[in-house]
């Protein structure tokens, strides 16, 4: 296995290649299910059971499944998972279902699972698949976490359902129209970051550089 | 038919083919696995919401109605609470499960059940379920109540399945019958 490949794949999904933050797709459960930190987490574990396992059998597959059925192959698998997760969810925690059970069901249209089984694990070893679907779905997570985080605090002055004492409640912000302007204050903060956070990378890089070319033992030589 | 075209085309359908007796094999699975009793599930929640205990369901059979329909029926071990699982007809998309708990007469509870309406963040911070809360079953009129804002539909549907309750508690229940 490729050290360097792993490393990419993973830190791919969940930062340079985040799906809601960067990539912008999923962008309906993103902005449905985050009026509140918990709802916000059960759908991105949710999406990333399905995106592991679609993406290992889809990479399973590659070799079998002929390219111009591919995407109902592809919906398919998918919509399995997607039921396989209804029956858990409905089984385990019923409450939680109830008040999902909508967009739960919406997963196996979720651009981010299909994007990835047509891109990287239908011409991926089954490993990387699997890698690649666990970051994309804890990038997703992360991200509709952070979202639920801000939403939940500031239209309902809570935390994780946890009231916070002294904070004004608004509850028109826990409107859709908030969660637009939640959603893109967030990206552009994460983007930003990144840009910086690159541009500091890029500066250490040019800096190093006189160190890596060979000149450090040019100048050894010289100095002997 | 020119075989070189007809073999892909074999080819694919039987892949999808298989694709799908797999998933289908593997669903029954999960299906044997994760069944829910639905009986007993509603026995639960009504004992969830009222804290009370349900051992017997009084009409576990329910009843149609044009708006609506009874699924099940039962009263509390202590024979004080009365537990409802209706359905409304008319919601954006589908039908809204309601769990409608009466005492002394008077609804004393409402919590929505199964559905598939995602309007929900509408009815955070309305007086909707106020129309219906303490008010006397045998004559409320629960399809008079206004809607929420926004959520014409789902409102609809929640009234429906209150009103059908409303419809079997006159009809079968008033006057002492259980």
């Amino acid at each position: 296995m490729n050290t360097r490949k792993v490393k990419e794949t993973f830190l791919g999904g969940l930062i340079k290649n985040n799906p809601t933050f960067v990539l912008v797709l999923g962008t309906c459960p993103t902005i449905a299910m985050t009026t509140s930190l918990s709802q916000a987490f059960a759908m991105g574990l949710a999406t990333t059971f399905v995106l592991l396992f679609s993406n290992l059998f889809v990479s399973l597959l590659r070799n079998v499944i002929p390219s111009k059925v591919r995407i109902p192959c592809y919906i398919v698998i998918i919509s399995t998972f997607v039921i396989i997760v209804q029956m858990v969810m409905r089984k385990f925690l019923p409450e939680l279902y109830e008040t999902m059970q909508a967009f739960i069901a919406l997963i196996v249209v979720n651009c981010i699972i299909l994007a990835r089984a047509e891109s990287f694990a239908s011409c991926n070893r089954p490993l990387y698949s699997v890698l690649d679907g666990f970051s994309m779905g804890l990038g997703f997570t992360g991200a509709l976490c952070l979202i639920g985080i801000v939403r939940e605090f500031v239209a309902s002055g809570s935390f994780a359902g946890f009231a916070i004492p002294g904070f004004p409640t608004m509850s028109g912000v826990g409107a859709s129209a908030f969660g637009f302007i939640a959603f893109g204050c967030l990206m552009a903060l994460f983007n930003f970051v990144m840009q910086k956070l690159n541009e500091r990378k890029e500066k250490m890089k040019a800096v190093s550089l006189p160190l890596s070319d060979g000149r450090v033992d040019e100048l050894k030589e010289a100095t002997k | 038919m020119d075989r070189t075209k007809m073999f892909p085309m074999v080819k694919g359908v039987l892949v999808l083919a298989i694709i799908a007796l797999c998933s289908g094999l593997l669903l029954g699975i999960f299906n044997i696995i994760t069944y829910v009793d639905p009986l007993q599930s509603a026995y639960d929640r009504f004992a969830a919401d009222t804290g009370k205990s349900f051992s017997e369901m009084t009409d576990a059979e329910g009843k149609d109605y044009e708006n609506g329909s009874i699924i099940y029926y039962a009263v509390s071990d202590d024979g004080l609470t009365q537990a409802f699982l209706s359905e409304g007809k008319g919601g954006k998309f589908g039908s809204v499960q309601m769990y409608v708990y009466v005492t002394e007469g008077k609804i004393e509870k409402l919590v929505v059940g199964e559905n598939s309406e995602n309007y929900w963040s509408y009815f955070e911070g309305s007086t909707f379920y106020e129309q219906f809360l303490g008010k006397d079953i045998a004559t409320l009129n629960a399809l008079d109540a206004d809607n929420v804002t926004s959520a014409t539909r789902t409102s609809e549907a929640i009234k429906n399945a209150i009103d059908v309750v409303t419809q079997y508690y006159k009809e079968k229940l008033a006057g002492g019958t259980k």
